[in-house]
């Protein structure tokens, strides 16, 4: 059988295609793999026309600029929220689900790059807004920055399932998020409500014990969006989520957190013989962001490794991929 | 009932799905564009040479449903022009409608704005078909009719990239050649100098953009042969096109257009600053394809190996049909090929023996010599069809040319083949 066909989630936009193209690795195109003819998984444009076009090189690849902080606050023990400024071209381009910038601290080095999801934006006036959660050497590093911060993005594949919330409309949803992962729950819901789709919002504080993104769901269409907190490690907050996709006809499922919840959600659907569109977040280890350097590798059943930074592979592919490689 | 699932709505799909509800099957077409009948929305030249023979053998094989249409919509008949003689014109603004009304009639299930991806699959055995949409349609016997021609990429590596032609890839996705992903491996024709695939050979013209006195000649007369500047006659390009039958002389020192509702152009392609110096062509452009000043599209890149009843060697059910099933040119080829892919996927459903056409029609002789010839080094640089070059010669010489319907019928009623394609097998 010939390999499947991966999606890269540049394909399209200005920075496609990049340096996999000119070393033969392109995650799309059969050509720039080194191939002789044509078998890609179609996203609308030609990658290797762009290529041909740009005199068979690569185009230009994200730069990393200064940015103001405006606003830097702390909303729980270890967590913080950031309002940066940006261009309205860049706040335009990060509105999507999904889309992610990398942070660093300007006094350190490149190794201490850390991605990051958009929380919000505000493409009037140019700000993005982001919350971060200090676990490692990284954020604690970026927890430095004050006045100034090193900004590189747009990029995209923060979930994984992008096109399901891309194409549903009019549906009913049912998004489960735990702590930090509130964050890119915003976006995901934003783009759900634009669509028109019922949205049941199950959210967990978890160990952030705050739900930080009230004041900006808050404002948003209550006859479509219905917010229930709860433990979602409890029986109760089970039995909640059961409920829903038991009860109700759900066709789309956001799971924000671990690979644990996008496990847990994928065996009670399974148990209750559903099959609901799947969108979750990429909570592999990006690192470089341009499917170069291979942190964010997972495998596929075929043993293939794939580069998630910038790969849209199904949730269940993800999950049983860690479970391979654990 | 048997479920027959046909990829691809060109000229051979609609055949395949023609005959294979005749003889019972339920059919549903699969089509990634928004019309049926493919390059045929483009094409229009019928029964030139030996087309006429194999346009009356399929015909008093029980299938001459498609022929009927494309007479009728004929806006030339009987016209000749250089190296080829009794050709029909249809009017390519009047065939894809016509056919499809009858497809619905006959109920053909049509999938159109429907892009086949993948296969699922069973050892090998092909089980439904994935669309890009994620759906899968599942099916007992499959035909592929997906062509060889494009998309972007190859028409850019192995041609001059897009021209946006009438398959559209940029706006209803790529042809993907099923038997490819069934794990079938697919054989390539080349150029004359190796390189692969080759050039569609026409282009059209838009027919208001010429003058007043081509115009009435192309509606009068269906030909119009004006002579190239002698600066700009182009000999080399001949051997780059498919249509070997229009690869004469004549065609490289004159620039011949035949009326087809649009003003065929027979060559691959043509810039344009250089066609408005020819008298008449002064405001000439391009319609398709749009960029015919520049290039063309890339045929021959995707052919199943299969036997001479059609079915693809090393898959159980499936079978294929048109240009997927050998280095053909033309609609007449497309659907003989294709009505007797339609007929087998039946009996292929059913164990009985698959048909194979006997060598002394041309239909059947075409079948199987383009089979002989795929597996040979040279063979892959012809291309063969009823109408000219290599294979109009061996019609000839064998004596399976004729214009003589009667004596097709005797021949065909002898084999005890008449009508074979009228009978309902489930």
């Amino acid at each position: 059988m010939p390999e499947k066909r991966l999606e890269c989630v540049d394909v399209g936009s200005e920075f496609c295609p990049c340096y996999l193209a000119d070393t033969n690795d392109c995650i799309t195109c059969s050509h720039l793999q080194g191939k002789d003819f044509c078998d890609c998984n179609w996203r609308g444009v030609c990658v290797y026309q762009e290529y041909a076009m740009n005199g068979y090189k690569s185009k230009n690849s994200r730069e990393e600029f200064i940015s103001k902080i405006e606003d830097k606050k702390r909303i729980s023990d270890n967590c913080t929220l950031l309002k940066l400024k940006v261009t309205k071209t860049l706040a335009r381009q990060l509105r999507e689900p999904g889309a992610y910038v990398f942070l660093r601290c300007k006094n350190s080095n490149h190794y201490f790059n850390v991605p990051m999801s958009i929380m919000d934006t505000d493409e009037v006036n140019g700000y993005i807004y982001i919350v971060y959660q200090i676990l490692g050497s990284k954020t604690k590093m970026l927890d430095k920055a004050e006045n100034e911060i090193l900004i590189r993005g747009p990029y995209w594949n923060g979930l994984l399932g992008i096109k399901y919330l891309k194409a549903i409309k009019n549906g009913h949803c049912l998004i489960v998020a735990k702590g930090v992962a509130q964050a890119p729950a915003v976006l995901v819901i934003k783009k759900l409500l634009r669509n028109n789709n019922k949205v049941d919002f199950i959210v967990d504080k978890g160990n952030i014990n705050r739900l930080f993104i009230r004041e900006r769901i808050s404002n948003l269409n209550s006859d479509l969006l219905n917010i229930i907190e709860e433990n979602i490690s409890s029986n109760t907050g089970n039995e909640i989520i059961k409920g829903k996709l038991e009860n109700e006809d759900i066709d789309l499922v956001f799971s924000g957190g671990s690979d644990v919840l996008h496990a847990n959600l994928l065996s009670i659907i399974d148990d209750l013989n559903l099959s609901p569109f799947m969108v979750a977040t990429n909570n592999n280890e990006f690192c470089c962001g341009e499917g170069i350097c291979g942190s964010c590798s997972t495998y596929l059943k075929d043993g293939r490794s794939v580069k998630t930074c910038k790969t849209q592979l199904s949730v269940r592919e993800v999950v049983e991929g860690r479970i391979i490689r654990d | 009932m048997t479920k027959v699932v046909i990829i691809g709505g060109g000229w051979a799909g609609c055949a395949a799905a023609l005959s294979a509800k005749k003889a019972g099957a339920d059919v549903l077409l699969i089509e990634k564009t928004d019309m049926l009948i493919g390059l045929g929305n483009v094409g229009g030249i019928m029964r030139n040479n030996g087309r006429y023979t194999a346009t009356e053998e399929n015909t008093l094989l029980g299938a001459g449903e498609l022929f009927d249409i494309t007479d009728k919509v004929a806006r030339h008949k009987n016209i000749e022009f250089p190296g080829h003689n009794h050709a029909t014109l249809y009017d390519v603004c009047k065939v894809e409608p016509t056919v499809r009304r009858l497809l619905l009639e006959k109920g053909i299930e049509i999938l159109l704005r429907n892009r086949a991806v993948d296969v699922v699959q069973e050892g090998n055995t092909i089980k439904g078909i994935v669309l890009a949409n994620d759906d899968i349609i599942y099916g007992d016997v499959f035909i592929e009719t997906t062509g060889s021609t494009g998309p972007m990429g190859n028409c850019l590596k192995y041609g001059n990239g897009c021209s946006m032609c009438i398959l559209r890839c940029p706006s209803f996705g790529p042809r993907i050649s099923i038997s490819k992903r069934a794990g079938v491996e697919d054989i390539l024709g080349q150029r004359g100098d190796e390189s692969y695939g080759a050039f569609s050979g026409s282009c059209k013209l838009n027919k208001d953009s010429l003058s007043e006195e081509i115009k009435e000649t192309l509606n009068t007369k269906g030909v119009c042969i004006l002579p190239v500047p002698k600066e700009d006659v182009k000999l080399e390009k001949l051997d780059m096109k498919v249509c070997q039958q229009y690869s004469l002389k004549e065609f490289a020192e004159n620039i011949i257009l035949l009326d087809t509702g649009h003003a065929k152009l027979m060559t691959p392609f043509y810039p344009l600053e250089k066609l408005r110096k020819i008298k008449g062509l002064e405001n000439a452009r391009y319609e398709d394809p749009y960029s015919g000043g520049l290039g063309n599209s890339i045929r021959y890149l995707s052919i199943a190996p299969r036997s001479n009843s059609m079915k693809v060697n090393g898959i159980n059910n499936l079978l294929c049909a048109g240009e997927k099933s050998g280095l053909f040119v033309g609609h007449t080829e497309a659907i003989c090929t294709g009505t007797l892919a339609g007929h087998n996927s039946v009996r292929l459903s059913l164990g009985m023996p698959q048909l194979e056409l006997p060598r002394n029609l041309a239909i059947g002789d075409i079948i199987a010599y383009a089979n002989e010839q795929s597996k040979t080094k040279e063979g892959l640089k012809k291309r063969y069809t009823f109408a000219g070059s290599e294979y109009f010669n061996r019609m000839k010489s064998l004596g399976l040319y004729t214009t003589d319907t009667e004596s097709i019928k005797r021949k065909i009623q002898r084999m005890d083949l008449l009508n074979i394609y009228n009978e309902k097998l489930i």
